[in-house]
Order: structure tokens, then sequence, then C-alpha cells
């Protein structure tokens, strides 16, 4: 409760600095609060803004907030310390998370749904000197990608990709998603889904991803990992855990999560990032979920090794 | 004169490395020389067969008469025994290819010193030359054939892979992508082999899957790159959401599409031209493109070329649509002159969106009805512009008598034998190739109108183009008048040449 205080006050302070000039409304969720806070409250200096005036169409108190405050945070600290705008390329695929391309002023391409991967494999071919970040929902990645993921885990190009796994179709209001629990019902699943979630963490690992991360759908989180995903030469697959608020509501996992560095796991260890990975199953409503970084082991990359 | 070797035998028995010899040999004897190749899904055994043509003018086509049969296996002699002329020369026996590429040498009367040294070009040339050596004393026979020795010289024996490739590096191409596909695969192989040339800029790149081909092409295009990608009917069928996304995006895109006989699989390793409406029609919502459609190698360099001028200056995709016969038989032919410079149209990454969006903010996504609407118009006035500076170029050729009433109506790969179904048939039309499939030339209704009688010649049961002449020009071209083929094979022209005079009457 004290901690809902503290951030209360601190955004205040902040609405007043950065002229908000879109009203809140009217029925506020304290979720949307926290969220809209928490992007806010992290450091950003005022001179650098890469957020475009377009107004926001996520939901109010969306955890897509929290993840574009977190890359906000690092792309702006990186164009204080001087990297140019133009120094970076976003790309996303089609669905939720997609709607960030319009709210980040930087180069980059809209891509279709499922193709996040193929076309910053691209630019990246052609630039490797952009700093290239793929954005793509859990639909975009597991389902629709699902080839993709694997073979430029395997490439091992240098891109950092995002996966903001909500385990659930939300722009198309609700359908389950390959790593959709048993259980789950929509209005397409009358009877609940019956097959077994994929788990994503797994399947990077075996395709050779050598950076593999989970984190929850905050902004400290998203950017210290993208922190770390940046010191590493290669692929770097991060999965956020993104509650939908709206369809797919499940806030309870941060209260489940633990760091595995803090937990002293050994990053370059296969089994053990094996292990790690099969603790949370995508599926079961309690037990712990492991965060942080599961695996890391830098190799050759793809553009430098085309152009030897 | 015409004459036609078939050598036939068993993948890996070496007809292709045979066929080359003795064209060479040709070649440097005088004779205009045209083979094409018919091979198996298979990559041992089966049964596979170049024709080889020449003449003492210029052909760009195979009968269907055999002059010499050469057999390097038993299955030869009884496939092809019915096409032997009366006085068919056959070859056969249990000898290596070589021996009958001596042989054959004899037979044609060029010189064994050509053979050897197109031999010594190969590895493990000595006993090769042994073989050739054999063959050239065993054999008797001779064909009477005009006495030519002046070699050739100005004109590049090619197939349309190598040209296709050769306009794509011509034009500054960049980056490859593809997924191997028959028959589109020779320009991967092209293009990859003469990235170990000197001075050449542009690198090949295979993916996973024809999806992440165009969609890797793109985001490389994006960056200000020139960029090709390449396949055939199936997997142009994963990338059509690509080609419709560089529609929305405006982002250059130069796609390769060489057809061979659909639906579904099909037939791996034969001709076809039926992906005339996939190149024209593919991809969803409405956008501008270009489909060109050379019929010989000179026209692949070309129309490459023109494809990649066409979709860096308009920011639209160009398809280069071929089919196997053009892609690998190889053709005598002049040398492409006057290819144009390609400025890359994007300097640097830009904002790319393949939602609807507003130009002038940032290419952010926009769902405004007066956007939306405007943004039709802006694309379709780029089609007019489009349509408009095609017309400087060659959109169509016409051939063979100006003045006929007659007139014969072909496209891509057919070009060959139509045209020496006309001389060697000496039959009274014109002949009116069409290039540009899309922008289609408004000058073609008036040569239609004027013309008695039309025939249209087609590899394809559903004659395509007889379709987009009707959408284009209002111009219906009778059933009775179509000539097609739809077995995977190309025409031969005194086939065709019989088949256009009863059609003409």
């Amino acid at each position: 409760m004290t901690k809902h205080k503290k951030v209360k006050k601190e955004k205040k302070k902040k609405i007043k600095t950065t002229k908000i000039k879109t009203k809140p409304m009217k029925t506020i969720s304290r979720q949307h609060f926290q969220n809209i806070e928490i992007g806010l409250k992290c450091k950003r200096s005022p001179k650098v803004n890469i957020r475009t005036q377009t107004p926001s169409t996520w939901c109010p108190g969306c955890f897509n907030f929290q993840i574009m405050a977190g890359v906000q945070k690092y792309v702006e600290s990186q164009i204080i310390a001087g990297k140019k705008r133009e120094d970076f390329a976003i790309v996303t695929g089609i669905g939720c998370h997609a709607k960030i391309f319009d709210y980040l002023d930087l180069p980059g391409i809209n891509s279709l749904h499922g193709r996040v991967l193929p076309t910053c494999l691209g630019i990246k071919i052609a630039k490797p000197e952009l700093n290239v970040i793929g954005f793509s929902g859990d639909g975009d990645a597991y389902a629709e990608g699902m080839e993709h993921i694997v073979h430029n885990a395997r490439y091992n190009s240098n891109i950092k990709y995002l996966v903001h796994n909500n385990q659930v179709f939300a722009l198309t209001v609700a359908e389950p998603t390959p790593v959709t629990e048993k259980g789950y019902r929509d209005k397409t699943t009358p009877r609940g889904v019956k097959i077994f979630p994929l788990n994503p963490i797994k399947i990077m690992l075996a395709s050779g991803a050598s950076f593999v991360a989970r984190v929850f759908a905050d902004t400290e989180q998203v950017n210290k990992i993208f922190e770390e995903a940046f010191k590493h030469k290669g692929f770097a697959f991060i999965e956020i855990l993104q509650p939908c608020i709206i369809f797919h509501n499940d806030a309870g996992y941060k209260e489940r999560t633990y760091n595995l560095q803090e937990a002293g796991h050994d990053k370059i260890n296969m089994n053990a990032a094996m292990q790690k990975a099969e603790e949370f199953d995508y599926n079961s409503k309690t037990g712990k979920i492991p965060l942080g970084i599961f695996y890391q082991k830098e190799r050759d990359v793809f553009e430098e090794l085309l152009r030897k | 004169m015409r004459c036609d070797i078939v050598f036939g035998g068993k993948a890996g028995q070496g007809p292709n490395i045979l066929t080359e010899v003795v064209s060479e040999g040709l070649i440097k004897k005088g004779f205009y020389v045209f083979y094409s190749r018919d091979y198996q899904s298979l990559i041992r055994g089966g049964h596979n067969f170049n024709i080889l043509s020449f003449s003492d003018s210029p052909l760009y086509s195979n009968s269907s008469k055999i002059d010499i049969l050469v057999c390097l296996d038993a299955n030869t002699l009884g496939m092809h025994k019915k096409d032997l002329k009366k006085k068919g020369i056959v070859l056969k026996g249990e000898d290596e290819n070589m021996f009958f590429a001596g042989a054959v040498y004899k037979i044609l009367g060029i010189d064994l010193k050509i053979l050897e040294d197109e031999l010594r070009k190969l590895k493990n040339y000595e006993e090769n030359i042994k073989h050739a050596r054999k063959g050239y004393e065993t054999e008797r026979r001779k064909l009477k054939l005009p006495d030519l020795n002046k070699p050739i010289q100005n004109l590049s024996f090619m197939n349309g892979s190598r040209a296709i490739s050769f306009g794509a590096v011509n034009s500054g191409l960049d980056y490859y992508y593809a997924y191997p596909m028959t028959p589109a695969t020779p320009v991967l192989t092209e293009l990859s082999q003469m990235q170990l040339e000197k001075n050449m800029k542009h690198k090949t790149i295979e993916l996973e899957n024809e999806i992440a081909v165009i969609i890797a092409g793109l985001g490389t295009s994006a960056t200000g790159k020139n960029v090709m990608v390449g396949s055939s009917g199936g997997g142009f069928d994963l990338m059509t959401e690509g080609l419709s996304m560089a529609g929305m995006a405006e982002i250059p895109i130069v796609v390769y599409l060489s057809s061979r006989p659909g639906p579904g699989t099909g037939v791996a390793t034969y001709t076809s031209q039926g992906e005339l409406n996939l190149a024209l029609y593919s991809g969803h919502g409405e956008f501008s493109r270009l489909v060109l459609a050379p019929g010989d190698p000179k026209e692949c360099t070309e129309l490459t070329n023109q494809a990649f001028y066409f979709s860096q200056k308009y920011r639209v995709p160009s398809l280069i649509l071929t089919d196997k016969h053009l892609a690998e038989a190889k053709y005598l032919i002049e040398k492409s002159q006057n290819l144009l410079a390609v400025e890359n149209s994007i300097i640097s990454m830009e904002r790319y969106n393949s939602y609807e969006h507003d130009e002038n903010e940032k290419a952010i996504a926009t769902e405004d009805k007066k956007i939306i609407k405007k943004n039709f118009e802006r694309r379709m006035k780029k089609q007019l512009e489009i349509n408009k500076e095609s017309e400087n170029f060659e959109m169509f050729k016409i051939y063979g008598k100006q003045n006929s009433k007659n007139l014969i109506i072909g496209w891509g790969s057919t070009k060959g034998a139509i045209l020496d179904a006309v001389t060697e048939g000496k039959i009274d039309a014109k002949f009116l190739q069409i290039l540009y499939m899309e922008p289609f030339s408004r000058k073609i209704k008036p040569i239609l109108e004027e013309a008695k009688k039309i025939v249209i010649v087609e590899n394809n049961s559903s004659s395509q183009l007889a379709s987009l002449i009707a959408q284009k020009t209002g111009i219906i071209i009778n059933d009775k008048n179509k000539i097609l083929r739809y077995d995977g094979r190309p025409f031969f022209s005194d086939e065709l040449a019989k088949e256009i005079k009863e059609r003409l009457g």
C-alpha cells in the first residue's frame, strides 16, 4: 500500500512537467494510473522524446504502456548518449503490440502479421549498423510466424526481438493463441481450449537462440533487459509476460515471478536453462515463474558471416 | 536449312556437357544454334534429353523431326526412333559421352581440334580427349551441310536465366533472395556463382521459405537497396502477401516468376505459360504493378533492367515472367545494349506501413475516410504515370510481313517457335509479340482491329493472353484460332507452322 501512495505522488508531479494534452478518461482504473505513471516515472530527459503526437488507442491501463515506456527509456538514453534516431529501426507485426509503431518516432516498418523477423533480418542484412528492434505479439510470433522465430534463432542476426505475450488474440477479440492455457473459453471456443500450450522458451533454446530471456510487462524490467540484450551480440529473444486486462488478465503472474539472476542461475548452461524453462508451462495457475536471462552464449552473427 | 540432334540418356550420364561441346563446335564453325532441355524430376537414372537445333541462319526453336539421334542409353532409341527422319543417323553403344562428341563432330564436319580445345576447359580432360578422338576416328558417316567456316562473333550463347541474372546485376542488384524451386533456381545458381567474380557487389540469400524471402527482401529494399526475389508458381503463391504489402507500403521490389505446369506441385521440370493470370492478379487489394514477359535471353536482360527501373522510380512491384523453356533453353542471340541506369528512390530507411497510412504524417496508421480515398487516388495516379512512361519502351514487337492481314499473337517463350514457324513455313502473317502485360499498351488494339484473321499461340490451356486482350481491348479471339499446348512441352516449329496454316486457312 505504501508503494502505491508513493507512486501516486510522483505521477502528479510528472504529469505537470510533460504536459499531457489528452484528458484522462472519467472512469479510470487504478491499473491505468499505475501503468501510465510508471511509464512516465522513469528518468527520461526532457530533451529527447521519441514519442509521436499520435494519441494512443491501447485500452486504458494496458500493459503495453509499460513496455513502451521501457523501450522509450532505453532508446532515449542511447540518443542522449550520442546515437541518432536514424540509428534505430523498429519493426512491428499485427495486433495490439503493433500500435507501438505509431507511437515511436523511429524509422521502421509496420510489417505483416507474423512477419516481424524476416523484415528485421532484411534490414539487418542491408544495414548491420542499425539497431533493429522487432516487436511481436504471441499470435504473431508463435502462430503465424513460428517458422521465422525458429530460423532466426538459428541465423543469429543481431536483432533484438520482443514478444508481447498476453496469451490471447486481443485485437481480434479474445480468441486463443498457441500459448493460451487449456480450458480457456471465448466465443470461438465455447467448449474451451483442449490443447496444451507451447513453451516458447524451450523452443527458442532448442532452436539455438543465443540470448533467451523473459520479463514481466514492467517498465523497469523491460528497460533493464533491453540494456542486457543490446550488450549481447546476436539474436536476443525476449518474451514479455503481459496480462491483457480485458481478455486475459493474469495480473497474478507478477506475484509468482522470481529473477533467475538473483537466484544464481547459470545462464551459459543449456541444461540448466531447459530446466528453468520447464518451471512455467504457460498453463498452470500455481507455481513459480522464472524471469531474467535463461541462456546467453555469443556466436558468429548472420550479417557478418554473409560478408566473410 | 535446319538440323536437329537429340542427345538422350539417363540423368548423370552427362547429356548436358555433350550438348554444350557440340554447340560450341557448331558456333565456331559458323552455325546458329539453339538447344532446349527435357529432364525429369530425379537426380540419377530416368530419361533426359536435349534437342540441339542448328542452321546457317538464326533459329530459336526445335523441330519435331530428328536428323541425328545420340543414344547414351538403350531407352533413348526406343523413345525417339519414331521422330527420326528417314535418313536420320543413330549413334549408340556403350561408350563414354565424349566418344559421341567426337563422332558427332565427325558427322558434322567440325575440326576435332575445336573439340579438344573445349575439353581442355574441363576436369579430367585427358581421359575425355582420348574418348573423343576414338569417337572421331571410328565414325565414318557424314551429314551434308553448308560449307561455313566463319565463326559467329558478337552474339551470346546463353539461357534466359543467365540473361535475367545479367540484367539484374547490370541494374545495380544488391541482394537476391530465393528459396530453391524449379525452374527459378537457375537464376539463384547463376547469381550465386557470379558473386564470386570480380567487381560483383550483389549477394544471394536463401531463407526458410518464400514468405521470408519476399518479406526480408522488402526489409532490405526499405533501406535503399536494389532487391530481386525469385520463385516459381507454388513459391510465388507464398510471396503474394508480401507483394500486396509492397503495394501498400510502397517499397520497390523486383519479382522473378518462372512458371511450370500447375496447379499444386504440378510438373516440376516442364514448361507452361499458366501463370500469366497469377502474375497479373495475385495479392489482395488494389495496387499497381508491372508484369513483363521477355521472349528470349536478350529481352530477359532488357526487361529485367526495365523492371528495376520502374520498380525504383514508382516504388511498385515489378514482375518478370518467364517459364522453364526460356529459363533453361540456350539461345545464340545479340547482346543487350542501352541498359537504363537504375536510380534508387530510397536514400535511407524511412517509415513504411502495411496498414493504410498518412503519407505526410510519418506513415502513421489511419482509418480516416478522406485519407483512405486520397491514397487510393494517389496510387491510381501513379498507375497512369507508369502507363504513360512505359509507352516509351517496346511494350510489344512486330515481326514478319508488316502489311499482312493475318496476325499471329504470342508472348514469352513461344516467340522462338513462332518466329521459326513463320520463316520456315513461309507463312503470310505478321507476328505480334506482347512484352508488357501490365501495363498493356494502348497501341495494341488498332493492330488487332486491322487484322482480318487472328491466331493466338500459348503454352497454356485457357489462353490467358486472349482473356487479357479481351479485357484490355474488348476484342474476343475465336476459340478456333487459339493454338494451345499444355502438355508441359514447348512448341516445335514444324508442328506449329502446320497448325498456324490450318487456322489461317
